[in-house]
């Protein structure tokens, strides 16, 4: 409560600093709202999201940003997830067990960026809790140990993550980032992240090394393990034959457990009708090959985003068309190829006005229990409005 | 090859984004002119060194709805290098496209999530915000002296101006988005007033039409203030206005960057 208070406290105090200085003030409110269907029965939840953004220029070479988050939820706010796993995995359970594996939609009021960036022409130093994206890849970004996308809605915003970022710009098309992110007690165990990106004719060439703490879970005894984990990577986008063309993987060595790799290809194409088509494959040696295979961490890891993927194989597929100028309709599909099951996202993206955007989505799963995109899961969508100001 | 599909609409940007240019040396419009040196002392006067400018882009659907964007620009090296960075609606502030080679290399920078994306040439067939013109209109260029093969035609008037009349043929190996286009080109200042571009696999069906006036010289080059692209096939419109611009600037290189995207 009383960091609360305090949250409210400094938005306040920011917003009048707004009146008093050259600080932009701007963000976005978003209500939403959610329908699934569940072994025959409806439920329904509301999201109202707001977003503000603030941001000061008022130092030569300097930015100040920050924004704040206020989440409010109604509606179905609680669900357990062994309610949407088989049976088999969910009958050793002990049913004192049973409200740890609840998760809550919670009200909730946060800072998700805070920020300071000094940046010359060439060189630019970002500290605080920042947006970070890595990774070329549309569905998934493997090269991106900070986030994991959603699946059914892959471009949605991030939360912010705390690091010092330092870029610098070498060459024109020659890139060099190098970031610590001190989330741990002390700097060894902290992560740490260089890369460099190249130009090459058409082509943009990124290559990391990176090294970070990695966190698993055993969801049968909630216990935790934590190894070193090493990475190196490399990520490239550009065009082949007239399409364009990405990928982006990267080779884990843990201290402890056993290596594993991820990629991602991927490819577009705009036809002159408008008609803008993508495939992407995605594989994970760390997720299982084999549905039967699926245990219970792995569906949990999957859902509190320990993991990215439960399936290790996986496509995915978008088309959009701009039915007017105004309405764009489309499609997305993804096919885990490890159990054959396959989620399938109709969209619908609407300017409503000048500020306004309609958001409409869908998501209808077809696989059997137990699978990736398994019907027991749901069926349902929602419908999003993004008002920005 | 490279520079293929991002020039065959170069008019349209140069008229627009980089707000051509010409020198008052050429008020004396040659009759006896071919079609090739129409084109070329076009493509040459409407190229500025460099450009600095706001503009706005007005969206007109065929129920009447407007979207309007405002943006701020700027070019190098005669449109080689490109920068526009959307400052309304606050939907998409600070979005901003990177365009180099002319604009066969075109990245996109999302300042809520800080992510730089670059675009394949294909993606310049996509509607820029979802307007008339596409990135591929966007980028300037020398398109119709690569890509076309040009025909000059009698003398006409248009938008109540004495203007040259071309026709551009496609080339066989090009790989421009149109199969003809035809222009009307300013005798006395080599604007061109007006452009129709047909359908890439129909020479006979016009799919949109540019309409460029309000002719101003500025800074000792001749600027056309307003075009008009009409799409003639969706019956929608989209206007692009000059608020501001001067063409006496020095501008970085290190603007035309990925880093220079997201200052």
């Amino acid at each position: 409560m009383n960091s609360t208070i305090l949250m409210i406290t400094a938005v306040l105090l920011l917003c009048n600093a707004a009146y008093a200085q050259p600080v932009d003030v701007y963000g976005y409110f978003e209500p939403q709202y959610s329908g699934i269907y569940i072994d025959g029965s409806y439920y329904q939840f509301q999201a109202n999201k707001l977003r503000v953004d603030l941001k000061s220029k008022a130092i030569a070479n300097t930015e100040f940003g920050a924004n704040v988050i206020f989440l409010l939820y109604h509606g179905t706010t609680e669900w357990n997830i062994l309610d949407f796993l088989p049976g088999q995995l969910t009958s050793t359970i002990p049913p004192e067990m049973r409200p740890f594996y609840t998760f809550r939609l919670k009200d909730t009021l946060y800072l998700d960026n805070v920020y300071a960036r000094f940046a010359l022409s060439r060189f630019a130093v970002t500290a605080g809790k920042q947006q970070i994206s890595l990774g070329t890849g549309y569905f998934a970004n493997p090269t991106d140990i900070f986030n994991t996308k959603d699946a059914l809605d892959p471009t949605y915003e991030q939360p912010g993550h705390n690091a010092i970022r330092v870029d610098l710009q070498a060459l024109p098309r020659l890139n060099l980032m190098a970031l610590y992110s001190p989330i741990e007690s002390d700097f060894a165990s902290s992560g740490k992240m260089v890369r460099a990106k190249i130009g090459l004719g058409h082509f943009d060439i990124s290559l990391m090394g990176c090294e970070t703490q990695y966190t698993t879970t055993d969801f049968y005894t909630f216990g935790q393990t934590v190894e070193r984990r090493h990475i190196l990577g490399a990520d490239l986008v550009g065009e082949l034959f007239g399409m364009g063309t990405w990928a982006e993987g990267i080779y884990n060595f843990f201290e402890n457990s056993e290596d594993g790799f991820e990629f991602l290809i991927g490819t577009d194409y705009t036809f002159d009708s408008g008609l803008y088509a993508m495939i992407e494959y995605h594989h994970n040696s760390l997720a299982r090959s084999d549905h039967e295979d699926y245990d219970l961490n792995d569906w949990m890891r999957f859902f509190t985003g320990e993991t990215k993927t439960i399936a290790s194989d996986q496509f995915y597929a978008l088309l959009q068309y701009p039915l007017t100028d105004m309405l764009t309709v489309g499609s997305s599909a993804v096919l885990s190829i490890s159990d054959m099951s396959a989620a399938i996202i109709p969209m619908l993206h609407y300017s409503l006005f000048h500020n306004i955007e309609l958001t409409l989505m869908g998501n209808i799963y077809i696989g059997e229990e137990g699978t990736a995109y398994s019907s027991s899961l749901g069926n349902g969508g929602f419908i999003r409005a993004s008002v920005y100001f | 090859m490279n520079r293929t599909i991002s020039r065959n609409v170069s008019i349209i940007s140069l008229s627009v984004l980089l707000a051509a240019t010409i020198p008052v040396m050429h008020l004396n419009a040659q009759e006896k002119m071919t079609a090739d040196e129409i084109l070329e002392i076009l493509t040459e006067t409407m190229n500025p060194e460099q450009s600095h400018g706001i503009m706005t882009m007005t969206i007109v659907t065929s129920s009447g709805q407007e979207r309007t964007f405002k943006y701020e620009t700027f070019s190098k090296d005669k449109g080689d290098k490109s920068l526009m960075e959307y400052l309304e609606p606050q939907r998409v502030k600070g979005q901003t496209i990177l365009m180099l080679n002319d604009a066969n290399d075109i990245w996109t920078y999302f300042p809520r999530t800080k992510r730089v994306r670059k675009l394949a040439t294909h993606a310049k067939k996509q509607k820029v915000e979802g307007s008339d013109f596409s990135y591929e209109d966007m980028g300037a260029s020398d398109a119709f002296i690569e890509e076309y093969n040009a025909r000059r035609l009698d003398n006409e008037k248009k938008e109540g101006r004495s203007c040259f009349k071309l026709e551009l043929t496609r080339k066989a190996e090009s790989n421009a988005s149109y199969s003809r286009v035809m222009l009307w080109v300013d005798e006395e200042n080599f604007i061109p007033l007006v452009v129709d571009y047909y359908h890439e696999d129909d020479p006979e069906l016009r799919e949109k039409q540019l309409v460029c006036h309000d002719v101003q010289l500025i800074e000792d080059i001749y600027t056309p203030m307003n075009c008009t692209m009409y799409n003639k096939l969706d019956n929608t419109y989209t206007k692009m206005e000059i608020i501001d611009i001067t063409y006496s600037v020095e501008l970085s290189d290190d603007l035309f960057t990925e880093m220079g995207m997201q200052r």
